[in-house]
């Protein structure tokens, strides 16, 4: 029988610890225990056979640790490690005689994938896909990837197996005390990813005894609609002299096992420390309980790295700032791929109170693709919140999708067939809620009934995909008053029947209501608070629209989404911090702001200066003076660094005020000169290069960023297409140094004039001379009186 | 656990500078925020421990390092410890760093001597284990001090299979990540004094340092 099958029929048995039993074989620390599919074969053999004879009925294959980071220098294939260690495992249920499955067991590849590590996700995928392929072919019956505590790296395993095999997929991970992943994501979560991945059982291993995980299957039971498998340790580990070790005995171990049993799982085994005497009491113990009723909960969910965001009775709100449409600014930041403006749009509509950010970065003139590439994952190392995937580009949504850590909101499927034909296939490989606008062949229907009806379709169409109601988020389509009055209520009515009588989650894109209208906050915010009294699950907004937001926190207070009023009161007793500016901020004057650091009155005081004097003596006269006095304090230590910082970003608000008069005025401003920077390969500390960037900024320069981590090639290639005549590196460790002096030897070969500034902990002057290097900066004001003199 | 002022400003490089009220308001939302959102986590094991000349013998793997060697010298044991703060630093300075440059340096020293602080901590209770039984630690000593080469993080965090256990993983060029984490040895020895002051700038050969504490200034190793 099919192991799907089965384990909604009975409980089915993992095996217990292959490392504990290695480890009493003699395995060393560190040695790589896949290894001895090929040198003690006997061994593995054995204990599969002990497993098996203690009455599991699925055995973990020894192949944990294989992918190419691991086995690198092992002199053996990924493949030739798996192929064996699945056919030891199928060996062992042969000569055993027993009904049993062997499990391709898939572990951790121990690095930490982009953006806050250097794995990129496609090499992940690429990574686990050897051991994939090799298992299935050698017999396998399901994938388990075990141990996991990197949601992300998780999805890269399991995108490989199921792009590689068709195995089923079983996912066990490992939370901390708190009932977190090591990446901060809850199991919630993590259990939306899975579910969206259509993998076919979660659970947890390793980590604890099983009375801590025990804890956890309330919630996992509630949350998930999945069968849930459970692999505990023999309890925490304890150092005994020096020594771990596992100290709950088969007796106790079986005797909790029993009440999860009871409590109800699909699947129950050991991890570390556990051993065949634990698995045989385990069998004893639990045999003939009935295994978990799997049922669907119907949860609405998407999610981030970190969390999930469940539509419930609680009204959402996704910003719409990430996005092009109308904006020449963010026009401008997509042609000049300025990504950094992108970013702090998100984070403006985080601190806002979105709940999800749409993301849409299409322009006719960029390649979509790459660019929604780099903004998910760039996003993905600065927000917390989940994304909404705006795109009519079908391959860019497939990309942002796969690099997507967690459920994302797709935007969006319509009701055309080819639309549905394209859109549903990729929510039900990835995983997604998807937001269907009630339009097709026809165009948009005049009447609520014809809108109705065209959700009625697409909800059929999905049901096809196995994509259910809770997975779909159904847009009405709000269009202006200003070409019929009508509109409203159309939409309206729409959505009531939709989310009331279809029982399907909605959403709007609420602002359209007054395009063509004067004062058109007035009408959004109304037009809002109705479709939030009649069903809206989800609205589309601008979050910096204090006149949306409120309407949104007054709606919650009065419904009573919004308990005793908390956030409401939280939001407007005016007992929220904000942040220090001094009374009659407004005030003081650009120079004091500057050395102050005050970002806030440094903006405002630019824009008051410029009503009267001309952009070029509010620089040279206000805004430099004031930069270098804070420059020389740091240098004499009177200042220290965060205040130099400050005063830097505060300068950065002025030049912003600055910058955007002269746009009004048709001139375009004009840079000192443009420098490369970058730290340098093998390197992945940034923070003195960013700071060194910000600074350079301030005092006039334009600065071309190429991040951590950077190849000498590439530095080389940045340098002769923005064709500069300086490059600064930073390097913070001995061993990056090396690098760095190969980046200056090749730029020196290929651009001779160009020079080359250099800084980073480990550096010293005289080390910069041996490398080759133009210039030692010991600090960030250093570069500055460099970059100057040099541009002077 | 709280972070500590004294050393996220000795970071910071402050030299007895006025703190103004905007920067204490981001060293305070900042140590929160770390507080808050860190989740340190360590694993240690001990290992059987003999050097011979230049090199060291944990367990089977052998180490060439004279530093170490010297560090080591009469330890029948050593633990290998290995321990982090998690992501939450690496991820508040990615985020500062586009917001609020001044937060992300701030982020980034108190990150700095959070784990330190955390690292402290274990290595008191590996202390007080090793003390019932006679023994005294000493300094802890890890790869990239002196010629305790970087590229031995490898098999090290192998040998407590880190990646698995704490979220500790390496780059390609062993550099650690969560960046805020610690591997060290402590060697072990009958204890015929006090266990060594822990971790101190004193212990440095780097006495130029501009970070070295108000204390070992002058000091050398």
């Amino acid at each position: 029988m099919n192991i799907t099958e089965r384990w909604k029929k009975e409980i089915l048995f993992f095996d217990g610890a292959m490392g504990t039993m290695l480890q009493k074989q003699g395995l060393k620390p560190g040695e790589l225990p896949e290894l001895w599919n090929i040198t003690k074969e006997e061994v593995i053999l054995e204990i599969h056979k002990q497993y098996l004879m203690a009455g599991c009925n699925i055995v973990k294959t020894n192949t944990f640790g294989i992918n190419p980071f691991k086995m690198k220098d092992s002199g053996h294939t990924c493949e030739e490690l798996t192929e064996k260690g699945v056919e030891l495992a199928k060996r062992a249920i042969a000569e055993t005689g027993k009904d049993a499955y062997a499990a391709l067991d898939i572990g951790s590849l121990g690095k930490l994938l982009e953006p806050l590590g250097d794995l990129p996700f496609e090499d992940a995928c690429a990574a686990f896909a050897p051991a994939c392929m090799a298992g299935e072919r050698a017999g396998a019956d399901l994938c388990l990837i075990e141990t996991m505590n990197d949601t992300y790296e998780i999805k890269a395993a399991v995108l490989a197996a199921k792009e590689h095999t068709s195995l089923p997929i079983v996912v066990t991970m490992v939370p901390d005390e708190t009932g977190k992943l090591l990446t901060g994501a809850d199991l919630e979560a993590a259990v939306a990813m899975l579910e969206g991945l259509r993998v076919d059982a979660i659970g947890l291993n390793c980590g604890f005894g099983p009375d801590i995980m025990k804890g956890f299957l309330p919630k996992l039971r509630e949350i998930s609609s999945l069968p849930i498998v459970l692999n505990p340790n023999a309890g925490l580990p304890v150092v005994v002299d020096g020594k771990t070790s596992y100290l709950v005995e088969p007796g106790e171990f079986a005797a909790i096992m029993e009440g999860i049993a009871r409590e109800g799982v699909s699947a129950l085994g050991g991890c570390c420390g556990t051993t065949p005497a634990h698995i045989e009491a385990l069998v004893k113990a639990c045999k003939g309980i009935p295994p978990l009723e799997v049922s669907d909960k119907g949860r609405s969910v998407v999610s981030s790295y970190t969390h999930a965001v469940t539509l419930d009775g609680k009204p959402k709100i996704i910003g719409e700032r990430i996005n092009p449409t109308g904006k020449s600014r963010f026009k401008q930041a997509l042609r000049e791929k300025d990504l950094e403006y992108i970013y702090k749009e998100a984070l403006a509509q985080q601190e806002k109170g979105a709940h999800i950010l749409d993301v849409n970065v299409g322009l006719p003139e960029i390649d979509e693709v790459e660019m929604m590439k780099e903004v998910v994952t760039g996003l993905q190392g600065i927000t917390d919140l989940p994304l909404q995937i705006d795109t009519s580009d079908i391959t860019a949504m497939e990309a942002a999708m796969r690099l997507y850590n967690g459920k994302p909101l797709l935007n969006s499927v319509n009701g055309k067939q080819e639309s549905m034909d394209a859109v549903f296939p990729l929510a039900a490989k990835y995983g997604g809620m998807v937001v269907c606008l009630t339009l097709d062949e026809n165009g948009i229907p005049e009447t609520a009934k014809g809108r109705i009806a065209i959700a009625e379709k697409i909800i059929k169409e999905a049901a096809k995909y196995g994509i259910g109601k809770k997975d779909l988020l159904i847009d009405t389509l709000t269009m202006t008053i200003s070409t019929g009055q009508e509109n409203a209520k159309t939409t309206l009515d729409a959505l009531d029947y939709v989310r009331h009588t279809l029982g399907v989650h909605t959403t709007l894109g609420v602002s359209n209501i007054s395009f063509g209208i004067p004062q058109r906050e007035k009408a959004n915010t109304a037009f809002f608070t109705i479709a939030l009294f009649r069903g809206l699950s989800a609205g589309i907004i601008n979050p910096n629209s204090e006149g949306m937001m409120g309407a949104y926190y007054a709606f919650c207070a009065l419904n009573g989404s919004d308990s005793q009023c908390k956030e409401y009161i939280a939001r407007y007793s005016g007992q929220v911090s904000q942040p220090a500016i001094p009374a009659g901020g407004s005030e003081i004057t650009l120079f004091e702001a500057v050395v102050k650091g005050l970002s806030a009155s440094a903006g405002q005081a630019a824009k008051k200066e410029l009503e009267t004097k001309e952009p070029l003596e509010v620089i040279d006269g206000e805004l430099i003076p004031a930069l270098d006095k804070v420059g020389q304090g740091f240098e004499a230590k009177t200042v220290f660094l965060p205040q130099l910082l400050m005063s830097a970003d505060a300068a950065k608000a002025g030049f912003d005020a600055i910058k955007e008069h002269l746009k009004g005025q048709g001139d375009a401003s004009e840079s000192k000169g443009t420098i490369v920077i970058a730290t340098v390969k093998g390197d992945i500390h940034d923070i003195g290069k960013n700071i060194v960037k910000v600074l350079l900024e301030n005092y006039g320069f334009r600065v071309i960023d190429l991040g951590k981590d950077v190849p000498p090639e590439q530095v080389v290639a940045a340098a002769k297409e923005h064709q500069v005549n300086l490059v600064g590196l930073s390097a913070l460790m001995t061993t990056t140094v090396a690098n760095m002096e190969l980046t200056i030897k090749m730029l020196k070969q290929e651009l001779p004039e160009c020079n080359v500034m250099v800084g980073g902990a480990v550096l010293t002057q005289t080390y910069a001379d041996m490398i080759g290097a133009d210039f030692y900066s010991k600090d960030a004001m250093g570069s500055v009186r460099y970059a100057n003199a040099l541009f002077a | 656990m709280k972070v500590d002022r004294k050393e996220t400003l000795r970071y910071l490089g402050c030299r007895g500078q006025e703190i103004d009220s905007q920067t204490e308001r981001l060293l305070n939302e900042v140590a929160e925020e770390l507080e808050r959102d860190s989740a340190p986590k360590s694993v240690y094991q001990e290992f059987p421990c003999k050097t011979e000349g230049d090199e060291v013998l944990i367990g089977g793997y052998r180490i060439k390092s004279a530093n170490l060697a010297k560090n080591l010298e009469g330890c029948g044991y050593a633990v290998l410890l290995a321990a982090t703060i998690g992501r939450a630093a690496d991820f508040m300075v990615k985020k500062y760093s586009i917001t609020n440059m001044a937060k992300a340096a701030i982020t980034q020293a108190a990150g700095a001597a959070y784990i330190e602080t955390y690292v402290d901590e274990v290595q008191a209770s590996i202390q007080k284990e090793a003390a019932k039984r006679g023994l005294s630690l000493r300094p802890r000593f890890s790869p990239g001090y002196g010629d305790f080469a970087l590229e031995c993080q490898r098999e090290l965090c192998a040998m407590l299979s880190c990646s698995t256990r704490i979220g500790l993983t390496l780059t390609e060029g062993n550099l650690m990540m969560p960046t805020k984490s610690v591997t060290a040895l402590i060697g072990l020895a009958a204890k015929e004094r006090e266990s060594c002051q822990m971790g101190t700038c004193s212990q440095c050969g780097k006495i130029d340092c501009e970070f070295r504490t108000e204390e070992s200034r002058g000091q050398t190793a």
